[in-house]
């Protein structure tokens, strides 16, 4: 199992009208070795930024990230040979037309033989059951099948660790449920970023964050839990937010019949 | 997002003459209606070389559905060009115009329905090795064909979309309406591709190389609430 760690990291963006830079992810340490690990939080809390830090998609502004001591900015190359990616949305990472061409594509940089390439990529698409769907256009195939495709075409070069940025978001139900099987089968160390509660009771160890700070870590169920006390906490109560919103109608009108 | 599905020319599997014909030969072709289209000035000339073309690409299998498709995304702006060529230096100048770049598309969507993808790129990588002796990176070369082939019709599927919804807010004969949208959708794709081209680790120089420290990282507090 692969070793990540971060250490004292931040990071920080300047945004325009504002004298200090806007913090995104606050000062944080982490050490990273279990096979399955998620990342629960609310929109806008800071969990793609977290995971986009593991493979160099996103540069710390202070402190290191390593992946098997490989540092994400100094050896990017090798970090994303050991790191795959896996975006919410397939189609904004699938680039060619078809899933064979898709797969090929990804194995271009490490096989250099035409014809070996092809019969990887066959390999692979035929693992995740792909392979009668391999020459169809990758906009007629469902959801599901696209991301399931989008995983095949980073499982293809076989990397040590598979890092999901909530995978099941444009999902049903039924897909939701293939991806889950898909990835509970998988021998990768698995960091995913997800609101599907039910995935994330199946991991290892799952991290709260909650603007920009890590506020929970540890076992999925308590962490779950913390994130359902967290989220209680912050929604204000259905008739305190009317008030609040329309002060003017909790005061009784004077009427007149 | 509708209009994103279609394709130019998508590869078309077939064993016909086109589709067996060597790559080099399939470029040339290209490459010689690209140059024509410079030197033919007359009309007539250039509508027959179209109806070449299109018995060419017919000849292929493909059909005449999907010549249409491959030709229907830039029909607007065809006939934008001929009517204001038409309207500054006549119709046969218009014509002229119009059926060469009919041409030129004609003869592009021919190689790419006869030839993989895969097999298209590996052509353009070999092509560009001469250019390894200099620092270039022939895989770069074919890297930027695949995602020019992938780009082309998102970027006319994102006018599609944006159009439609400029319709349903009574907006359509706002060009900024028009404009903006696509301009914006195309930065934020350019931007997602490079991510996702990035994260695959495709197109990064294949010299960088950089040894991991010797020791392990020690001493990492733990952030576990």
């Amino acid at each position: 199992m692969s070793t990540i760690a971060l250490e004292r990291v931040a990071v920080r963006v300047a945004v325009d009208g504002r004298p200090a830079p806007k913090t995104l992810l606050a000062e944080l340490s982490l050490r990273l070795t279990e096979q399955r690990i998620g990342i629960i939080g609310a929109n806008g809390s800071g969990k793609s930024t977290l995971l986009r830090l593991l493979n160099g998609l996103v540069v710390p502004s202070s402190g290191t990230v390593t992946v098997d001591q490989w540092d994400t900015v100094r050896s990017v190359r090798e970090v994303r040979r050991r790191v795959g990616f896996v975006f919410t949305d397939p189609l904004s990472q699938l680039v060619m037309p078809t899933g064979r061409e898709d797969v090929e594509l990804s194995l271009r940089r490490s096989v250099r033989n035409a014809r070996e390439r092809s019969r990887q990529a066959e390999a692979t698409l035929d693992r995740f059951g792909l392979l009668p769907l391999a020459d169809q256009s990758i906009y007629e195939l469902s959801g599901g099948e696209r991301q399931l495709l989008a995983l095949a075409a980073v499982l293809a070069v076989d990397p040590e660790v598979l890092v999901l940025d909530e995978p099941s978001t444009l999902l049903d139900l039924r897909n939701r449920e293939l991806l889950r099987r898909t990835l509970a089968g998988l021998s990768q160390q698995v960091i995913l970023s997800t609101h599907d509660l039910d995935l994330a009771l199946d991991l290892d160890r799952v991290l709260v964050v909650d603007a920009g700070t890590v506020v929970f870590d540890g076992g999925p169920a308590a962490a779950v839990a913390h994130y359902r006390a967290l989220c209680a906490a912050g929604i204000p109560a259905a008739g305190a937010a009317a008030d609040a919103a329309l002060p003017h109608l909790a005061n009784p009108h004077p009427g007149q019949l | 997002m509708s209009g994103h599905g279609f394709l130019l020319a998508n590869y078309v599997p077939g064993n016909s003459l086109l589709h067996r014909a060597p790559l080099w030969l399939k470029f040339l072709l290209v490459v010689g209606c690209g140059m024509a289209s410079f030197l033919i000035v007359d009309w007539a000339v250039a509508a027959a070389v179209l109806a070449v073309m299109c018995a060419l690409f017919l000849l292929s299998g493909a059909g005449v559905a999907r010549l249409y498709r491959a030709v229907r995304p830039v029909l607007p702006v065809l006939a934008a060009i001929g009517l204001f060529q038409w309207w500054q230096l006549g119709g046969p100048t218009a014509a002229r115009i119009v059926l060469n770049v009919l041409v030129c598309i004609v003869a592009a969507s021919i190689l790419t329905a006869t030839t993989p993808v895969q097999r298209l790129l590996d052509g353009v990588a070999s092509l560009a090795k001469p250019f390894q002796r200099f620092g270039a990176d022939p895989e770069r070369f074919a890297l930027t064909i695949a995602i020019m082939l992938r780009s082309i019709p998102f970027i006319a599927g994102a006018y599609s979309d944006v159009r439609d919804s400029a319709r349903a807010r009574g907006l359509e004969r706002n060009p900024r309406a028009l404009i903006l949208p696509v301009f914006i959708t195309t930065v934020a794709f350019a931007r997602q591709t490079g991510d996702a081209l990035a994260a695959r680790g495709l197109g990064e120089h294949e010299t960088e190389e950089h040894a991991p420290p010797s020791t392990p990282a020690a001493g990492h507090a733990h952030s576990r609430a």
